[in-house]
């Protein structure tokens, strides 16, 4: 008897673990049909739909499918038992059940209204996994993919606006939109439809920094496809990447801010001690992240690691994976780290591997990058319809409508204005247009949105997220091509090309100028670069002069030790260091030649198609940031040395 | 409200926890490969990286049992209120399942697609035998030593539970499961005869699928009537009914999503774009696993089958670029989740809660082990050796015997179930077993290698060339006869079918099914037979290297004769080149015109450049 009971119970565990089998197995196969239907797209070169886009389409009918066809099976766990003797919520609870002990463990907290109908229905409640997955799992992969793969020359030249879109920006746009969606709210209250004292202001702002997070990947695919101008990619890249950054950050001291008595009312002490949160966050992340990427360039430098590429990279991809988990149990957040080590991963330690594991951990975080952002969106369109607690609520959708496209316009617009103040390179009308069309939500904003679903209003934003994602997707990412056009936004631009322009367009200017220009446009950047030039470089990787050069005459010893035999040899060719190549294509570097003195009458063409011999190597050469006579000179001289 | 934030509290903190844990592991493995940088630097061979891991794992272990105090805020309260404090320790303890659908998987679908194809279906009436037949002999021997064991336990009191026969055969199951990896890794760092490393290697892998399949219908061994310990008939065919139906479902479902995606590769132009092409190849790869797991199969298994298919049909449809990534990939995942295993068994020594360590039972399990593997090893070989044409040397069964060394797939089974008394004994003898075997096994694998006088530095084209090619020919259709039909079926339909290789449809199939063969036939297909060139789809590559392909050149005939000059060539191809079975006067026709393919002509001086660094040993 006992046996047979117990036999039951290993059935039901049976049952159960099945039920995860199939979960999985629904995703893999909407994303193998993503895959196919993507692929027939691509060979069609349809560009309205992204891959992501139709993730969403067909997460959506799946959603749709296991909405309607499925019936509630588990009546037992819609009903609640009372346990009067406890008093707390422990994390492990042993229950007896007709003299079966069993372990059960906590998993969140239902709020009483949320207990409903539909919470018996089994397969839509493991269809919808714990949103710390999306943290833990899903988003990691894809913030190291786009902090490794930052095009670093033109992210580093546009540093100073990048950073301003991205941390000014961020607030204006969060504070706008809570400001909007705070009048929607009261408007709601107003009209009856919210009761009052429910929705306060802090989650109006909360809704803003969440939806503050812009993630354009449909756009840039887009653009990295067309070849579109490297200063607009670069400029709406680098500002999504950090944006998401500042908005993580910022929706967590967000929640965080709890004013002592009133929790509507302003309290300055816990405002400053938010704001002190937020620095403090961000501040411990960035070094953590840089911390672990530092300590893997040494490992990788002193170490002859690169003789076995398999271990190269298992190295690389766990001390990345460190960050992160350092960082989350450290209590800093882990995203913000492991973007932060990925751009130092690719600026030291990339130049440190070998060939192999160059490619190596390229493709793989690619691949990881591409399935997990699949799976997010895939499940983007699922829980349109397998999320129990929706509640649209068209006022407060519109308000939100409203409030993204006046906040994206309050973030760009202004902001650009005051950047052309200050810059040599002006930011064109056009691409301002475009910055502020390609202001999608993703995975970031769903990802945070769906982190809370207690509370009645943390429900209504989630709903209203989701909504504006499917949306901005959707629509702005199939009007990308359009837009581009109707902007006259020149498409086809080589990078290489990009640079012999210069010269041309200040026709009797030589190379002089061109080393001006830029070290005026990255002044804010000149300092760092001397001292990562001069200190971090050789003493991280195998490039750049020997630190017995660089180092005051006292740490000679210390220098002797640091600098690595290669760094002698090769003391004149130190632009190899800053290979790093964009998304999809094989990395192979290109050495830049001397500007050949033909390219400018070849220009006209390029303006509607790309050039022919263009494409193959555009996104492929990443040179130094060109600054003083000393570092022209070094441009032209190197040989075919370092080709690999 | 405030509890509110008392209980958001709390999953923070859990959270934090559980990073820590993660991150513990991380920074072992990170250790690890650290460690065994060094150590293959230093070309130090007596400590595998497996090894490694378990000691870091057990140096960890042992400090969080004994170095760190937490103070106890998990609570353990039962339903009816009633508050049992019970002493707890930093857990760092993972669901068991884990081990089943996220860390066996990769490894044993890398097994399956890394199968050197040439000698395993050569062998593979000698390795099914192995693994068929020697997993069940080495199974009830265990079983039976153990029970004396037990018996003998209940006699002198020891035993505080209880223990049944079934018990005791899902012991034996259990600890059937070898896992030679730290021999392998040497071996296949010196080179030792291919067809040893075909036996082992072939023999370790289907073992594991055999293990798991036959401890599962063990435990379902169920007999009607109220004594559930006794010995039942009609149980016991439900049993083996299951153990058939498990097996070939799983075998089944394996082949089938391979299939299906060697026709999706074949028929789309998936190949222009590498990331999804490697998207699809995984995704339809861990299909498998989940399918089997969903419809009651065992996934693990499927998987197996699953990686042997792809990589005998898809792996030729992928672009070159895929190729590599598929390679790597999964070779990474492999590699991370051997040590991971690895140094969580070394950690669980000592964070384990349940721990009973019987001296008795331990020793019995150790004298069990080495008569299982003994009774499976040696008879076995006697018997293959009446058929075979070249026999299994008394060498090689000595190093077959010694390399029974037991891992990851013992490990991952007993610590699925550690409810009961007898489960959780068979769980620490397990880990002790384990232990034991990797370290002074593997780490004795050299030395045996000297003793027993197996010829290291073997290449396996040489091999061939000693003999002429018409000899060679028979003993290889001999030794194959079983497979002979199998080889012909897929070398005819199946290949054509699925791949863009082979005869086209066209011509092998009969007149009457003329649409269907030219709309399943690819034009490659057509061009391949202009060319002759059939034997692109052979090709898949042991670990480590670089995969290169090589045609079987013309050169082969001549070059029989004078085996000096074509060393230097052999060596390099040794193990990329997956010849065919040959047969027949048809095949040996093709086989003279046979052209090296294209694709390879940019890749051979890398390969002599990267053959003659390592020198031929």
């Amino acid at each position: 008897m006992e046996r047979q009971q117990r036999f039951m119970s290993e059935k039901d565990e049976y049952q159960f673990q099945h039920q995860g089998a199939v979960e999985l197995l629904v995703f893999n196969f909407l994303l193998i049909l993503t895959i196919l239907t993507i692929w027939l797209f691509k060979n069609h070169r349809f560009r309205f739909l992204h891959e992501t886009g139709g993730a969403m389409v067909y997460g959506l009918i799946m959603g749709l499918i296991l909405r309607y066809a499925t019936a509630p099976t588990d009546i037992e766990s819609g009903t609640v038992y009372d346990c009067g003797k406890l008093s707390f919520s422990p994390s492990t609870l042993l229950v007896n059940i007709t003299d079966q002990v069993y372990e059960y463990k906590y998993k969140r907290e239902i709020s009483q209204h949320n207990i409903n109908s539909h919470q018996g229905n089994a397969i839509l409640e493991k269809m919808t996994f714990d949103p710390e997955i999306f943290f833990n799992v899903l988003l990691p992969p894809i913030i190291f993919h786009a902090g490794y793969s930052l095009k670093k020359r033109h992210f580093f030249q546009n540093l100073g606006s990048i950073l301003t879109y991205a941390f000014l920006g961020t607030a204006i746009s969060c504070i706008v939109i809570g400001l909007i969606t705070y009048g929607f709210v009261k408007a709601m209250i107003y009209a009856g439809q919210l009761k009052n004292g429910d929705f306060h202001f802090t989650d109006c702002l909360f809704f803003g920094s969440l939806m503050s997070a812009t993630d354009p990947v449909t756009v840039l695919a887009i653009f990295h496809e067309l070849h579109v101008d490297p200063d607009l990619y670069t400029l709406l890249f680098g500002e999504s990447v950090l944006n998401d950054a500042v908005a993580i950050v910022l929706t967590y001291s967000i929640s965080i801010y709890s004013p002592k008595e009133n929790p509507n009312a302003f309290d300055a002490a816990a405002f400053f001690q938010s704001v002190g949160n937020f620095l403090g966050i961000f501040a411990g992340s960035f070094a953590m992240g840089s911390a672990y990427a530092v300590i893997t360039a040494l490992l990788t430098k002193f170490t002859k690691l690169c003789e076995f590429p398999m271990l190269e990279t298992g190295l690389f991809f766990l001390l990345s994976w460190s960050a992160f988990l350092s960082a989350e149990a450290a209590g800093l957040t882990g995203i913000v780290a492991v973007l932060f080590c990925g751009v130092t991963q690719a600026h030291y330690t990339y130049n440190n591997l070998s060939s192999d594991s160059k490619m190596r951990t390229k493709q793989l975080f690619e691949f990881m990058n591409f399935l997990a952002e699949n799976v997010i969106f895939c499940y983007m369109g699922l829980a349109l319809f397998t999320f129990q607690n929706h509640i649209f609520n068209a006022l407060f959708i519109l308000g939100a409508f409203l409030a993204i496209f006046v906040a994206r316009a309050c973030n760009i617009y202004p902001l650009s204005f005051l950047l052309n103040l200050g810059r040599k390179q002006k930011i064109p009308w056009n691409f301002q247009h475009m910055m502020m069309f390609s202001g999608l939500r993703g995975a970031i904003a769903f990802a945070l949105a769906i982190r809370n679903t207690e509370s009645q209003p943390k429900q209504m934003m989630f709903t209203t997220t989701l909504l504006l994602v499917f949306f901005t997707v959707w629509v702005f990412g199939g009007g990308t091509t359009p837009m581009l056009t109707w902007l006259q936004i020149r498409v086809g631009v080589d990078l290489d090309e990009n640079l012999k322009e210069e010269p041309s367009s200040h026709q009797g200017a030589n190379n002089l100028d061109k080393g001006t220009t830029k070290a005026d446009s990255a002044q804010l950047f000149r300092m760092w670069y001397g001292f990562d030039h001069k200190y971090l470089k050789p003493i991280l990787t195998h490039s750049g002069p020997p630190l017995t050069t660089t180092l005051p005459e006292w740490c000679g010893p210390i220098s002797r030790l640091l600098t690595s035999p290669q760094a002698y040899g090769e003391q004149l060719k130190e632009d190899d260091a800053e290979c790093i190549v964009n998304q999809d294509e094989l990395a192979m570097n290109y050495q830049e030649q001397a500007p050949s003195p033909c390219s400018p009458p070849a220009r006209l063409g390029l303006d509607q198609k790309a050039s022919p011999q263009a494409p193959s190597k555009e996104n492929i050469y990443e040179g130094d940031l060109g600054l003083g006579g000393y570092e022209l000179k070094l441009e032209q001289t190197p040989g075919q040395s370092q080709l690999n | 409200m405030d509890e509110e934030i008392v209980s958001e509290k709390q999953a923070e903190e859990s959270h934090r926890q559980d990073s820590a844990n993660l991150l513990i592991f991380i920074l072992l493995l990170t250790l690890t490969i650290l460690t065994i940088w060094l150590f293959k630097h230093r070309r130090a061979r007596f400590l595998h990286e497996t090894g490694l891991a378990m000691i870091y794992g057990l140096l960890v272990g042992l400090v969080l049992r004994y170095g760190i105090h937490v103070p106890s805020d998990v609570n353990n309260v039962t339903l009816s209120c009633e508050v049992q404090s019970s002493p707890t320790t930093l857990l760092v303890t993972f669901d068991p399942e884990v081990f089943f659908n996220i860390l066996l998987p990769p490894i044993i679908f890398y097994a399956g697609y890394s199968l050197k194809r040439r000698h395993f279906f050569r062998n593979l009436g000698s390795i099914l035998a192995y693994a068929f037949l020697g997993t069940a002999i080495s199974c009830f021997v265990i079983g039976s030593i153990m029970y004396g064991c037990v018996t003998l336990m209940k006699v002198t009191g020891q035993l505080a539970g209880d223990f049944y026969f079934t018990d005791c055969l899902l012991f034996g199951a259990i600890v059937s499961a070898t896992d030679p990896v730290t021999v392998l890794a040497i071996f296949h760092e010196l080179q030792v005869d291919v067809e040893l490393y075909a036996l082992l290697f072939g023999e370790s892998v289907l073992n594991d699928a055999v293990a798991i399949v036959l401890s599962s219908s063990i435990v379902a061994y169920q007999p009607a009537g109220d004594n559930s310990h006794t010995f039942d008939v009609t149980a016991m065919f439900k049993s083996i009914g299951i153990f058939l139906g498990i097996f070939s479902g799983s075998f089944a479902m394996g082949a089938a999503t391979g299939v299906v995606t060697a026709l999706v590769t074949k028929f789309t132009k998936l190949r222009e774009f590498q990331l999804l092409e490697t998207g699809l190849f995984f995704l339809m790869s861990w299909s498998t696993f989940l399918l089997a797991e969903a419809w009651g199969f065992t996934g693990v298994v499927a998987v197996l089958f699953c990686g042997i298919t792809q990589a005998h049909y898809t792996y030729n449809n992928l672009s070159t670029e895929s190729q590599h990534r598929t390679k790597q990939l999964f070779e990474l995942l492999n590699f991370l989740a051997e040590n991971f295993i690895f140094s969580y068994m070394g950690l669980t020594l000592f964070t384990f809660q349940n721990h009973v360590f019987n001296p008795t039972f331990v020793v019995g399990a150790f004298i069990a082990i080495f008569l299982g593997r003994a009774a499976n090893i040696y008879p076995l070989s006697l018997l293959l050796n009446l058929g075979r044409r070249s026999k299994i040397g008394s060498n090689f069964q000595h190093m077959m015997m010694f390399a029974g060394l037991r891992g990851a797939m013992a490990f991952a089974l007993a610590i699925r179930d550690t409810a009961t008394y007898a489960r959780q004994m068979m769980f620490s003898t397990t880990l002790l077993i384990v232990f034991f075997t990797v370290w002074v096994f593997g780490g004795g694998t050299t030395a045996m290698l000297s003793c027993l006088h197996i010829r290291v530095g073997v290449d396996s084209d040489q091999e061939h060339l000693g003999v002429p090619e018409n000899e060679r020919r028979t003993t290889k259709a001999e030794s194959a006869w079983l497979f002979r039909i199998w080889y012909n079926f897929d070398h005819n339909y199946l290949k054509p079918l699925l791949t863009h290789s082979g005869p086209p449809l066209t011509t092998t199939l009969p007149a009457c099914c003329g649409p269907i063969a030219r709309c399943l036939t690819s034009p490659q297909a057509y061009e391949n037979q202009e060319q002759l060139k059939d034997d692109d789809s052979d090709l898949i590559l042991n670990d480590g290297d670089i995969s290169l392909t090589y045609g079987d050149s013309t050169v082969n005939t001549e070059s029989a004769t004078s085996s000096a000059p074509r060393r230097f060539m052999g060596n390099s191809s040794e193990d990329a080149l997956d010849r065919e079975l040959a047969f027949g006067d048809h095949e040996l026709v093709i086989r003279g015109t046979r052209l090296v393919l294209p694709m390879d002509d940019s890749e051979p001086p890398l390969n002599l450049l990267d053959n003659t660094r390592h020198g031929p040993a």
